[in-house]
């Protein structure tokens, strides 16, 4: 509900943050046909400052760190760290990000594998997940199109290649329907959150006036009040102005503790501490599906902010297969088996 | 000599009436069995061996079976690849991006570097890079090497006009093609 004023001042805080001291990062995972992961990172600084709390994914003193610098023709120095560890298998990428100590720890984070034998060929999948923040949230697929999916799920570089080419009037303005269709969706996740919380609180004690059902019906006119009171909405909510406008006078004094815990509570959850980074992978053998964005060497890539992993779990996987030459031999010597016998047969009948 | 004869007619007689004793007939009945199938087995011939190996055929549950096993490998095999490459048709449509994430060190950003490692008293501002001073040492001979080899090259082309001639060719042929593209 502070909505955006906190988020103007949460942004310029980590646009300040990101610009100082944190790492662009990208996470490349190299996954072997047995199951093991060569995960490699790659941090880039303008500054040679590497301080192990920024870090956004797991680094310790058991990976091999490379330091390097790359000088621009402009002549500005970028400082990079390469790390790479060999995983024997995704458990220990798991217990690594359980036990993880950067930026991002307060995320819940999982890898997965699987390996499919399907005769003629053997199937993998690898799979990196994010948890959701919001449990009340709305998925931002109820907001957007498919057009608009896409262009909110790519890469920062895509965006920027977009918005500067030859069709670039029109990329602004899907980036702009983007932007005022996530600001919308945005305020009804806080308000949906905030009912869900709120709701929880007061169940006990609540009337029917105050279920989470009754609530939620009245979801689109909590939503309109907060639009019209955005950029007082700090004052307003302190004097319990809009609470009461909420659920009226009565209600608004009995139950303003549980309210404003309600508020905190989604505040908490909504404006997360996460600094962004890529994840990449690569898969052996072929590659046959992905919800990522392929790259000129078919390396996968999938950008990961905070926005993704708000309302639904937000998962980054592949596919691929690698043939299996001995099943297709054994197949055809079979089939040649079997037909020559059938035609045998015919001829001796004859 | 009579009864010396008689006594030969005896024995002999005698010897040709006393049989030999067998007591293991079943033993010589199987030897000679298995010595005939030896011989009949030595002269196997191809269409015995087909007819062992597609006997099959003329039964006609394992016949039924076959095909059928045949038929559902064909349409397993259809039906898989069909998916696959279906997927990964899907996959040509998706967007590819032209990838700035990576990072290697360009060559041509050598030399800047190399200057930054000569103004900087031949140390890199932070110590923590582990770039080794014999390392860049190496680096600065190969550098020189090649600067050198540059210039012979150089005199070379300098010393034979048709050679010269060929390369500048080569060079217009280069630079319109740039200019082309």
């Amino acid at each position: 509900m502070k909505r955006k004023s906190i988020k103007l001042i949460v942004s310029l805080i980590l646009m300040f943050i990101v610009s100082c001291d944190d790492p662009e990062t990208v996470v490349t995972n190299y996954v072997h046909p047995d199951g093991s992961v060569t995960r490699k990172i790659e941090m880039r600084n303008l500054k040679n400052i590497f301080k192990k709390s920024d870090f956004q994914v797991p680094l310790d003193s058991t990976w091999i760190v490379k330091d390097s610098i790359e000088i621009n023709r402009k002549g500005d120095t970028t400082w990079i760290k390469r790390a790479v560890k060999q995983f024997k298998n995704i458990d220990e990428i798991n217990l690594a990000y359980k036990s993880d100590s950067g930026t991002n720890k307060g995320m819940l984070r999982q890898v997965g594998f699987r390996k499919r034998f399907k005769w003629f060929n053997t199937e993998f999948r690898f799979s990196e997940r994010i948890d959701r923040q919001l449990s009340f949230g709305y998925p931002v697929k109820d907001f957007l199109n498919s057009e608009e999916l896409l262009y909110f799920y790519s890469p920062e570089s895509l965006k920027h290649e977009k918005e500067t080419g030859p069709d670039s009037l029109k990329f602004r303005a899907l980036a702009d329907s983007v932007k005022h269709k996530t600001d919308l969706w945005s305020t009804k996740n806080i308000v949906s959150e905030w009912i869900g919380k709120f709701s929880d609180l007061i169940a006990e004690r609540a009337g029917k006036d105050m279920t989470r059902e009754s609530l939620k019906a009245r979801e689109d006119e909590f939503i309109k009040v907060v639009e019209a009171n955005d950029k007082k909405f700090d004052s307003l909510w302190s004097a319990g102005i809009i609470l009461r406008k909420f659920i009226g006078e009565e209600n608004a004094l009995k139950y303003k503790t549980e309210a404003d815990s309600a508020l905190g509570s989604v505040t908490k959850y909504f404006f997360v501490s996460f600094k962004d980074y890529s994840v990449r992978i690569v898969m052996p053998g072929k590659l046959i599906g992905t919800n990522g964005f392929i790259d000129s060497s078919h390396v996968l890539l999938w950008p990961v902010k905070s926005d993704y992993f708000m309302t639904e779990p937000y998962e980054m996987w592949a596919e691929s297969k690698i043939p299996n030459t001995w099943a297709w031999i054994v197949s055809g010597l079979f089939l040649v088996f079997v037909l020559s016998g059938v035609i045998m047969k015919v001829i001796k009948k004859d | 000599m009579k009864p010396e004869s008689e006594k030969y007619d005896n024995v002999l007689n005698l010897l040709r009436e006393s049989k030999p004793v067998l007591d293991s007939t079943e033993d010589i009945e199987k030897e000679v069995i298995k010595r005939i199938t030896k011989v009949n087995h030595s002269q196997l011939n191809l269409p015995e061996i087909i007819d062992f190996l597609f006997g099959w055929v003329y039964i006609g549950w394992v016949r039924r079976g076959l095909i059928a096993a045949s038929i559902l490998l064909v349409l397993v095999f259809v039906f898989q690849q069909g998916i696959i490459l279906k997927r990964i048709g899907m996959l040509s449509k998706q967007t590819v991006i032209n990838d700035k994430e990576s990072v290697s060190t360009p060559t041509d950003e050598i030399e800047k570097l190399l200057m930054v490692y000569k103004n900087s008293g031949r140390r890199f501002p932070s110590k923590t890079i582990t770039i080794s001073e014999k390392q860049m040492k190496e680096l600065l001979e190969k550098v020189d090497e090649l600067k050198n080899k540059y210039k012979e090259l150089e005199n070379i082309i300098e010393g034979d006009p048709e050679l010269k001639k060929l390369i500048e060719k080569k060079q217009i042929e280069t630079n319109r093609t740039k200019i082309n593209l």
